[in-house]
């Protein structure tokens, strides 16, 4: 008896050490369809690289702000975040260069995906379409101008400025008043003598689909990562295809300065990008591909940002612009819209 | 009772601790932020800044404004439903005392989220209107300061009406009675003899309701949306959107300073009648 206890204690003591001495890689995710990623992403990449990942979530803010306080001593080792909040972070000197040569896929990603913020600072892992979804049976859809139309008033939603969203959709809106889509103090204004017709500003695309399928709102503008969520829908919903062309962006891996994880920073990175891992996460409807050699079914692709023409065809706010308007636009907004 | 003084006290100091952790040392640290300017120095300028955006001030009145209607209306329904409760006999007394707590009981998220059904375009009061002719199309009730203060109101009436029902039952049985054989009026018995009997109650309501009314987030959130911002919802803006957190420590502050404010009003008001 004796013995056996000692023996048991020895072996505890042993899978004590292994798993102290295992290696951790902490990444900072979007919190959505966790479940989904540990499948298709996680699990596989723990197996291979015998390590654990430790994973925190939360929103954009809440995760820029983490990287931001503890850039001393860096608990996050690699994060997802869009484009702009990932320039936000590039300028405060808190990234590190990516160096293509250490990910092997790289070279199948879609050019505007390996270096969209220059210096190599991110490489995209995915794209995302905007267009408006709406009611077939009760409306037609052909440009972004008909959500301020009479035909909508009182039956559309927006997405918030302060979201990914509500720039986008104020591109498209520029456009289709006839600008370039790079001053919005017009638009803004626009949006505002319209605000009493508008039934809310929506932060969330799940807070969008509880009110469409409740038949609160019968339009708005949305990301496509969030179409499956419509297309279960008893209610007739379409995705439009208006004549200004859809918006859409992209989210990207950064690496955070000096975290001394860099080696399995960069095997993640890798197999993120991996053809065999975007087609299970493409094929799972998480994220649409950034590597161009994935190919998936007619159906797989409906429901996502998926090909050389669609991404190519794409209006694509810049980061920098972003970054550079942003307050001024939520103040404008404030005063004139939310009031 | 004790044995002596640092008995008590050593029974005191858990609790004390806690406090102090928990509580007191995150007040503290958040009035130190917002009395700070960017340089750290001793300043007002978070509160002429925040007062100073037109959005903020609107803000600032619609949470007053929508915490003072639900306090009133609560006491007015409050009153009644008091007054019939504390009458019944013991039985039914205890069934619909139950039924008044019953709410309390149930997540604040989804009491919140069946008002969007009720109000919704589909929902039951929009099936009432169109059904008797009110109106040819549904009526637009959400993300309104009506639906706001409607989903404030149900969240916290049962505070009143509990606080009262407590001031009520103290209140000997014969003195009303005795009050409507002399002669009073309805309003008389009321003003005169149950609310100056139930002013305890009305406090401890009072306060409860419009704190609770001022410091709720779920209910503005879900019913008012960014079209109905009030001081919670714009806090939470400042924190998670903005990353703002000298604005957030303000409205904080102005928060827990018009809860503390109400309280001694309320006080105040109650100890005048006195």
């Amino acid at each position: 008896m004796t013995k056996s206890l000692a023996a048991l204690t020895f072996s505890a003591a042993l899978v004590a050490t292994a798993a102290a001495a295992q290696e951790t890689l902490t990444i900072s995710v979007y919190s959505f369809a966790q479940d989904a990623y540990k499948e298709a992403l996680y699990d596989p990449f723990e197996e291979i690289c015998g390590c654990e990942l430790v994973i925190e979530t939360g929103n954009s803010v809440e995760r820029m702000a983490k990287v931001e306080a503890n850039a001393a001593d860096p608990v996050i080792d690699l994060a997802v975040i869009s484009a702009h909040d990932a320039l936000s972070l590039a300028e405060k000197g808190l990234l590190q260069p990516i160096d293509p040569s250490r990910l092997s896929n790289f070279d199948k990603l879609y050019p505007a995906a390996r270096d969209p913020l220059g210096d190599n600072m991110a490489v995209g892992y995915t794209f995302y379409a905007s267009s408006i979804v709406y009611r077939e049976d009760l409306i037609d859809i052909d440009s972004w101008a008909d959500l301020l139309g009479d035909d909508l008033a009182g039956n559309v939603a927006l997405p918030n400025i302060t979201g990914t969203q509500g720039p986008l959709t104020l591109m498209m809106l520029d456009k289709a008043a006839g600008g370039d889509g790079s001053d919005f103090s017009g638009t803004i204004t626009a949006v505002g003598e319209e605000a009493d017709d508008i039934v809310t500003f929506y932060s969330r695309s799940s807070e969008l689909a509880q009110l469409m399928n409740q038949e609160e709102v019968i339009a708005a503008p949305v990301g496509r990562f969030a179409w499956s969520r419509f297309k279960s829908s008893p209610l007739p919903f379409a995705w439009a295809e208006p004549a200004e062309g859809q918006a859409g962006g992209m989210n990207v891996m950064i690496l955070t300065a000096d975290n001394g994880n860099e080696e399995l920073a960069y095997q993640l990175m890798d197999y993120w990008l991996s053809t065999e891992v975007q087609t299970r996460i493409a094929e799972a409807l998480i994220d649409s591909p950034a590597n161009a050699e994935v190919v998936v079914s007619d159906e797989v692709a409906e429901n996502l940002t998926y090909g050389a023409d669609l991404i190519n065809s794409l209006n694509i706010l810049a980061p920098d612009a972003i970054i550079a308007n942003r307050n001024a636009w939520v103040e404008q907004w404030n005063a004139e819209v939310i009031r | 009772m004790f044995l002596n003084r640092s008995e008590g006290l050593a029974l005191a100091l858990p609790a004390a601790l806690f406090t102090f952790l928990v509580f007191l040392v995150p007040v503290g640290i958040l009035l130190s932020v917002a009395f700070q300017n960017e340089d750290g120095a001793l300043s007002l300028r978070g509160y002429l800044d925040f007062f100073a955006q037109p959005l903020n001030r609107a803000v600032f009145l619609r949470t007053l404004k929508l915490g003072v209607l639900v306090a009133l209306t609560s006491a007015v329904i409050g009153y009644l439903a008091a007054f019939c409760i504390v009458n019944l006999p013991p039985a039914s007394r205890g069934r619909i005392f139950g039924l008044v707590v019953l709410p309390l009981m149930i997540s604040p998220v989804a009491r919140t989220y069946a008002w969007i059904v009720i109000l919704g375009r589909t929902g039951i009061v929009n099936d009432v209107v169109v059904g008797l002719g009110l109106s040819d199309t549904p009526l637009r009730l959400l993300f309104t300061e009506t639906a706001v203060f409607i989903g404030l109101l149900q969240l916290f009436l049962p505070l009143m009406i509990i606080s009262l029902v407590s001031s009520m039952e103290n209140i000997p049985k014969d003195v009303v009675p005795a009050a409507r054989v002399l002669g009073a009026s309805w309003l008389q018995v009321f003003v005169r003899i149950i609310l100056p009997l139930t002013k305890e109650g009305l406090v401890i309501g009072g306060t409860l309701v419009f704190t609770g009314a001022l410091t709720a987030y779920i209910t503005p959130a879900i019913l008012g949306g960014s079209k109905v911002l009030m001081l919670e919802t714009l806090l939470y803006q400042k924190v998670n959107v903005s990353n703002d957190f000298v604005s957030a420590s303000v409205i904080a502050m102005i928060l827990i300073v018009m809860c503390f404010s109400a309280n001694l009003a309320l006080k105040r008001v109650a100890s005048v009648r006195r």
